[in-house]
């Protein structure tokens, strides 16, 4: 026992590997996520080249969400779509000024067209909700401005919304104006979630990767072999095996929780105690599944290629950055089977919402009883070949 | 001189031919080679997705009016909701938000109808923050649902063609914005994440078949083997690599007609530019893999190494997230990945049409990223070989 904690330490390179790439997983992942959209290239194609075309111009320029470019012609436009070299392209047609005019004394509204780059599926999502909400507010402050400057008043003048979220509910338009708030996390940052997830993460892929590739590593060198020969039972030598690598993974999470905290400022909003417990008890399932991929590998290039077959799946359909609930019904059945599962559902619960251990219970019960299942399949898998 | 080039290239091409003959031996390889594809077209075709689905949601609905019913029944319209539960007080919605089991609480309140008779009704949204996309997605449809609920359907059509516009179900306030998703109509995250698949697959298949292969080598003693052969380590080097960039445009080639065949994502534009850009982002890749092999002592090390660029290479470069996004700092990290640059490339080539010219920025920044690996694998290898 004491010579396995001395060969796992003895190395500086694991030691560091052990300690470093699970960190940097944190920071990458900690800032990817992001819901809003900013100094997005925004092309415009103002044929109006108005008073008013140009204050809405200016206006979605102001929160630096957009960045506007003109470009003369609408060819020149598409083109800028075409080669990536902006997002979003909004054609102002030439009649906008008088539009805007008749739109107050009863006419229709002025229309602008907007194209997305739909290529970048999620920043044009983020993008649309801003950008009607900039130009919602912008064409208030219009309205309201031509309806003054042609004596008549365009209904009471509409409230510029807070945010993107808020669309704006215009002047003498109906229309119900929701409120929204966002619980555990009011300006919708990706941190926590993607924080709370990546320890999902790591703990079910580097976890185990390491695990099953230092464990080939041994047999290969023949080490296995000589402590099998030894009257140690292969219960003691799977426990003298894993457990400094278990208590190196424990001490990960910690490490993990404090750089989260004090680096990207994420704190866990429940109990430390209860997540690091948590997260110990999980560190076994990833040592049994190890374990298990080892046992069944002569090399460890094999025991690589198992691992990385297993784990995409297992980390991408366990809700680690895209939410189960959009996924399939089966696929989401299937889910279930994966213990990531239900520990990043836990450390979600525990890191965003601040759940204790009772609401958690089946949650928990579940983990217990996959733990059980895999630890008790590595060790017959241990004994099978001693 | 002529001679001594004659020779180099031979040497290349007989290292080469020994290579790939290992290769097509080598059964967990295949495996990988066209497992690995396969699983990741139908995880990022069919599982994984951004846009929100079966959204469980409560209600409380203090109003009772057939206009609330009504905006209850218009946001499950939209398709990303299941049917709403509702609750019979504040408190339960809270509740129920807090324990993870709805994701919005829509509250209409009482005066809701009193509202509704001066005109500005309102009601309150409160979602679950912990996932900030699906939060914002969801705060964003209800909110343009409400904004565009006719409260009184008969004192809108006031101008004609008002009534097609409300079928189109594009409106803001005040302007018009007649909108487009070019490229993507629907906003699809599959065409997203399958554009840029082939970018994912060939990282992985780069990055660890040659810093693994070329470990085990070492610690075999192949390596030293080939080196006491008339054959310089450039010559060996190269040599070894000619079959991974065929293997690479094999995998490229798969990937693109089951992406094609399956879900309908076929390149719009030049094929020549895809394989041309395809090219350097290969080499560039393998570069990193033979300079990975040159850091590591042994194939656990390479595999930490490997993982260490890979990941970072898949969640930084924008293959997953946009890296528009992305704070200042980390996006220009992100830029020394070969994957950014192969992946911007790609969605001009797959999802937008582009040709040659769109790609020649990338291809350049590629072949430069290669240059790169090629002066720090020189750098290493130069005190082994003195």
């Amino acid at each position: 026992m004491r010579r396995e904690v001395q060969a796992t330490f003895r190395d500086p390179f694991t030691v560091t590997t052990l300690i470093a790439v699970p960190l940097a997983a944190l920071l990458v992942f900690g800032f990817v996520l992001a819901t809003d959209v900013k100094h997005m290239a925004l092309g415009v194609h103002d044929q109006s080249d108005s008073s008013a075309s140009r204050r809405l111009i200016a206006d979605l320029a102001a929160q630096e969400a957009f960045r506007p470019t003109r470009y003369a012609t609408r060819e020149a436009l598409d083109r800028g779509l075409v080669s990536g070299e902006i997002g979003v392209a909004l054609v102002i047609p030439p009649d906008f000024d008088r539009a805007l005019h008749d739109f107050v004394i009863g006419g229709p509204p002025p229309e602008i067209q907007v194209i997305y780059d739909g290529g970048e599926a999620v920043l044009a999502g983020n993008a649309e909700g801003f950008l009607r909400g900039l130009v919602a507010a912008s064409s208030a402050s219009l309205i309201a401005e031509e309806g003054a400057s042609s004596r008549r008043t365009a209904g009471a003048g509409g409230e510029a919304p807070s945010g993107s979220m808020a669309p704006a509910s215009g002047p003498g338009r109906p229309g119900v104006e929701v409120v929204m708030r966002a619980l555990f996390n009011p300006r919708l940052e990706g941190k926590p979630f993607m924080v709370s997830g990546t320890f999902g993460f790591v703990l079910s892929f580097l976890t185990v990767l390491l695990t099953a590739v230092s464990i080939v590593n041994e047999k290969l060198t023949g080490t296995f072999e000589q402590l099998q020969v030894t009257p140690a039972t292969s219960v003691e030598i799977l426990l003298g095996k894993i457990l400094p690598l278990g208590g190196v993974f424990a001490l990960d999470v910690v490490l993990m929780v404090l750089v989260a905290g004090f680096v990207l400022g994420v704190w866990p909003s429940g109990s430390v105690f209860f997540f690091v417990a948590v997260s110990s008890f999980y560190v076994l399932i990833s040592l049994a599944l190890g374990l298990i991929i080892s046992a069944t590998s002569a090399t460890a290039a094999e025991a690589v290629q198992k691992t990385v077959l297993l784990s995409i799946p297992l980390v991408q359909l366990s809700g680690f950055a895209f939410p189960i609930r959009n996924m399939p019904t089966i696929v989401r059945w299937a889910s279930e089977v994966f213990p990531a599962t239900h520990y990043i559902r836990v450390s979600r619960a525990i890191y965003i919402r601040g759940e204790g251990p009772i609401p958690l219970l089946p949650e928990l019960a579940m983990l217990v009883f996959f733990g059980v299942i895999l630890m008790a399949y590595a060790l017959r898998s241990i004994e099978a070949r001693a | 001189l002529s001679s001594v080039r004659h020779s180099f290239w031979s040497n290349v091409a007989a290292v080469a031919y020994k290579e790939a003959t290992i290769m097509r031996h080598d059964r967990a390889l295949i495996a990988v080679i066209f497992l690995q594809p396969l699983m990741m077209i139908l995880l990022f075709g069919l599982a994984l997705s951004n846009k929100p689905r079966n959204v469980p949601w409560v209600v409380l609905d203090e109003s009772r009016t057939a206009t609330s019913r009504r905006l209850v029944e218009e946001i499950y319209l939209t398709g990303y909701f299941l049917p709403h539960q509702p609750v019979a007080s504040y408190d339960e919605g809270r509740g129920r938000l807090a324990r993870g089991a709805a994701l919005a609480f829509l509250v209409i309140p009482q005066q809701f109808d009193r509202e509704l008779q001066r005109g500005r009704p309102r009601v309150q949204l409160l979602v679950d923050g912990s996932d900030p996309l699906s939060a914002a997605r969801v705060s964003g449809s209800i909110a343009q649902v409400a904004a565009e609920l006719e409260l009184r359907p008969e004192a809108q059509s006031h101008w004609p063609g008002a009534s097609l516009r409300e079928k189109s179900g594009i409106r803001t306030t005040g302007i018009d914005i007649r909108q487009r998703f070019w490229f993507n109509h629907t906003l699809l995250d599959r065409n997203f994440f399958l554009t840029a698949l082939a970018g994912m697959l060939l990282t992985n298949m780069c990055l660890s078949v040659t810093s693994l292969g070329l470990v085990a080598e070492r610690e075999t003693g192949t390596y030293e083997q080939m080196l006491s052969l008339p054959t310089t380590p450039l010559e060996i080097v190269l040599g070894k690599l000619v079959p991974y960039v065929a293997l690479s445009y094999l995998v490229l080639a798969f990937t693109t007609l089951a992406a094609g065949v399956f879900f309908g994502v076929w390149p719009r534009g030049s094929y020549l530019a895809l394989v041309v850009v395809t090219l350097p982002f290969v080499l560039a890749s393998l570069g990193i893999g033979v300079f990975v092999s040159t850091l590591a002592r042994t194939s656990a090390q390479a595999v930490f190494i490997t993982v260490f660029f890979i990941l970072p290479s898949f969640v930084l470069s924008g293959v997953l997230f946009p890296y528009q996004l992305m704070p200042p700092g980390v996006r220009e990290i992100g830029g020394l990945f070969p994957l950014r640059w192969y992946q911007i490339a790609l969605r001009r080539i797959v999802a937008r049409g582009g040709g040659l010219g769109d790609v020649a920025f990338p291809a350049m920044a590629l072949v430069g990223l290669f240059a790169l690996m090629l002066t720090l694998i020189r750098w290493r290898m130069r005190p082994r070989l003195g």
